[in-house]
C-alpha cells in the first residue's frame, strides 16, 4: 500500500513538473526514475533488472535509427532544396505555395521526425514569403498542422505511434491499413479548412512573384552525393518496413540497420553526425519507461485497472470515441509522449482483464496525434514554427493559434471519430 | 616601435548618450569600420562595429539560414529598411566590449589581438583609460612590413 502511494506520488509530481514546465522534462524524468528505482529496491518491489526490462528498446532503437538517418540528411541541404523547389513550382501563387509546402512537409513527416522536418523547412518558408512580400504565418502554421496530422498515418511518423505499435504489436502495415485511410481524409479536411481560415491572406497577390523564379534550389543542395545515398537507404528501409511481418524482424532492427548501412556507405564524421541526435528525447523516453515500470511493479496499475473494469459494460464504440477526445484534449496542452506512455499500461491492464482493447489502441493513436494541433504548445512542431515566426514582423501568437489551429484539431478529431465509428469493425 | 607611432590620432568617437541614427551618420560620413563609444570624461566604454549596426538592415530571419547563395533576387526583402523607432534607440544597445591596446604597447601585442579575435581595428587608450587613437589592421600591417626591408641587411 505504501509502495502504491509513494510511486503514484513520484509519478504525479514528475508529471506536474513536466506539464507546468517547472523543470526540463528529461531532467524530471531522470530524477523520477532514479527515485522510483531507489524506493523500489529499498522496499523490495522493484529491482534494477525489472527497471531495465521496463525500457522498451524497440521504441528507442527505432527512434535512434531514424534520427541518425535524418542527422545524415540534414547537412546536405536536401530539405532546403525541396522547400525552394516547392516555392518555384508554386510560381509565387499563395494557394499553390501553401499546398506545395504543406505536402512536402507532410510527405517527409510520414517517415521522419516532424520536428526536424519543420526546423529545416520553416526558415526557407519564411525566406520565400519575405521575398514574395507576403505574411509567412499561414504557411508556417500549415506546415506544423499538416505534418502533425500526416505523422499519424505511419508507424514511424510520430513517437506515440512507435510506442503504441510496440505495446500492441502493430506492424508497419497495420498502420497503413488502419490509420493511413483516416489520416488521408483528415489531411484533406485540414487543408481545405486552412484554405478557408486563411482565405484573406491567400487572396493577396504577392508583389514580387517573379523573384521566386530566381531561387536556385540546386545551389542549396550542398552535398547531393550524400543526400542521394541516404535517400536510397531510407527508401530501402521503408520498403523493408512493409515486409517486416514476413521477414519476422522489428522496425527497430530495420531502422538501426538502415542507419548502419548509410553510415558505412557515406562514412561521415561520426561525432558530428551524433551531435545532431536529440539525445534528451531518448533519455526522456527511457526514464519514463522506468517510472511506469515502477508503477506497474508497485501494483498501481492493478488498482487503476480494477477501477476501470466497469468500463467493460460501456458501449465499445463510444468508449473509443471518448478516448480519442480525452487523449486529444490532453495532448493539446501537454506532450503526447508521457500521456501515451502512461496510458499504455492502463490499456494493457484492461486487456489482461478480458476486454477487447484493439480498437482502444487506435483511439489512442488518433487522439495523441491529432490533439497536438489544438494549441500553440500542443506539439513540438507548433512550438518550433511559433518561435521561428518571432523573427518575422508577424509572430504567431497563442490567440491566433486558437483561431486557426484549434479548428483544425477539432475537424480532424471529428473526422477520425466519425470514420472510427463507421468502420469500427476494422479496428476490432 | 610602439603603437602610438603607427596609430591614427584623429579618431572618431561617439558619446554614450547618442542614438543609432547619429552613429550611422558618423560611419557613413567618415568611411570608418569601428566607432568607439566614450563617456563624458572621454573614457572608452565600448565599441560599435559596422557589422553590428548593419545587422539592422538585415531581417532577423537571415540568422536561421546557414547560407543564402541560392537567392539571386531578394524581392521584397531588398526594400525593407530598419524602422524609424529602431534608429532612435540609444547606441549603447548595439555596443560590445572593446578589445583595446595601450599607446605604449608593442606592435606584436596588437597583431596578436587582431589575429586571435579577428578584429580589423583596435581602439588605443592611454594609461589612464582615455581614448587617444585607433590602429587598423592596415596601419599595423604596413608598419610591421616596413621593417622587413632591413632584414638580412643588418650584417652586411
Amino acid at each position: 500500500m505504501i509502495a502504491i502511494v509513494l510511486t503514484s506520488l513520484i509519478f504525479l509530481i514528475s508529471l506536474w513538473l513536466i506539464f507546468s514546465e517547472k523543470l526540463n522534462r528529461t531532467i524530471t524524468s531522470m530524477g523520477g526514475a532514479a527515485l522510483m528505482c531507489g524506493i523500489g529496491i529499498g522496499m523490495g518491489f522493484y529491482s534494477e533488472e525489472q527497471a531495465i526490462a521496463a525500457i522498451d528498446f524497440t521504441t528507442l532503437g527505432l527512434l535512434l535509427g531514424m534520427m541518425i538517418l535524418v542527422a545524415m540528411l540534414e547537412p546536405t541541404g536536401f530539405f532546403q532544396f525541396l522547400a525552394l523547389g516547392a516555392g518555384r513550382i508554386s510560381r509565387g501563387n499563395p494557394l499553390k505555395l501553401l499546398i506545395m509546402l504543406g505536402t512536402v512537409t507532410t510527405i517527409f513527416s510520414l517517415f521522419l521526425d516532424n520536428v526536424t522536418t519543420v526546423i529545416l523547412i520553416a526558415p526557407v518558408t519564411i525566406l520565400i514569403c519575405e521575398i514574395l512580400g507576403i505574411n509567412p504565418v499561414p504557411y508556417l502554421m500549415a506546415e506544423a498542422l499538416l505534418s502533425d496530422t500526416g505523422g499519424v498515418a505511419t508507424l514511424v511518423g510520430d513517437p506515440p505511434n512507435v510506442l503504441v505499435a510496440s505495446a500492441a504489436g502493430f506492424s508497419f502495415n497495420d498502420f497503413l491499413t488502419h490509420s493511413l485511410p483516416i489520416v488521408l481524409v483528415a489531411w484533406f479536411v485540414a487543408l481545405a479548412l486552412l484554405r478557408l481560415l486563411f482565405r484573406r491572406e491567400l487572396a493577396i497577390q504577392p508583389p514580387n512573384m517573379e523573384a521566386v523564379m530566381k531561387l536556385e534550389p540546386r545551389e542549396a543542395l550542398e552535398d547531393w552525393k550524400t543526400a542521394r545515398r541516404v535517400l536510397i537507404v531510407l527508401g530501402l528501409a521503408i520498403f523493408t518496413f512493409f515486409l517486416e511481418e514476413w521477414l519476422g524482424i522489428s522496425p527497430a532492427y530495420v531502422a538501426l540497420s538502415a542507419a548502419a548501412v548509410a553510415l558505412v556507405w557515406t562514412r561521415p564524421n561520426i561525432q558530428e553526425t551524433l551531435r545532431h541526435i536529440d539525445w534528451s528525447v531518448l533519455v526522456f523516453f527511457a526514464a519514463l519507461f522506468v517510472m511506469v515500470g515502477g508503477l506497474d511493479a508497485a501494483g498501481v496499475l492493478d488498482v487503476l485497472v480494477n477501477a476501470l473494469r466497469s468500463l467493460e459494460h460501456f458501449p465499445p464504440v463510444l468508449l473509443g470515441i471518448i478516448i480519442i477526445w480525452l487523449v486529444a484534449s490532453l495532448s493539446a496542452f501537454v506532450d503526447n509522449v508521457p500521456i501515451t506512455i502512461a496510458l499504455i499500461p492502463v490499456l494493457k491492464g484492461l486487456g489482461a482483464s478480458g476486454m477487447n482493447i484493439q480498437p482502444l489502441w487506435w483511439a489512442l493513436v488518433f487522439g495523441a496525434g491529432f490533439g497536438g494541433n489544438g494549441t500553440i504548445i500542443g506539439s513540438t512542431a507548433n512550438i518550433v514554427v511559433a518561435s521561428l515566426s518571432e523573427r518575422t514582423r508577424t509572430p504567431i501568437t497563442s490567440k491566433l493559434w486558437n483561431k486557426r489551429g484549434l479548428p483544425v484539431m477539432l475537424a480532424t478529431c471529428t473526422v477520425a471519430s466519425i470514420l472510427y465509428a463507421i468502420f469500427y469493425s476494422v479496428f476490432e | 616601435m610602439l603603437i602610438r607611432d603607427c596609430m591614427k590620432q584623429n579618431v572618431f568617437s561617439i558619446p554614450d548618450t547618442a542614438t543609432i541614427r547619429e552613429a550611422a551618420s558618423i560611419f557613413a560620413e567618415n568611411h570608418i569600420g569601428l566607432l568607439p563609444v566614450v563617456n563624458e570624461d572621454g573614457h572608452l566604454i565600448g565599441v560599435v562595429g559596422l557589422r553590428e549596426i548593419l545587422k539592422l538592415e538585415l531581417p532577423d530571419f537571415f540568422d536561421l539560414l546557414p547560407e543564402l547563395d541560392f537567392v539571386h533576387d531578394f524581392g521584397a526583402v531588398e526594400t525593407t529598411r530598419p524602422i524609424a523607432e529602431q534608429l532612435d534607440h540609444p547606441i549603447i544597445t548595439l555596443m560590445r566590449p572593446a578589445t583595446t591596446v595601450t599607446e605604449t604597447d608593442g606592435l606584436l601585442k596588437a597583431l596578436s589581438l587582431m589575429l586571435k579575435h579577428q578584429l580589423n581595428d583596435l581602439p588605443v587608450i592611454s594609461n589612464n583609460g582615455r581614448l587617444v587613437g585607433i590602429v587598423s589592421r592596415v596601419d599595423l600591417g604596413t608598419a610591421i612590413l616596413a621593417t622587413w626591408k632591413n632584414i638580412g641587411n643588418e650584417i652586411a
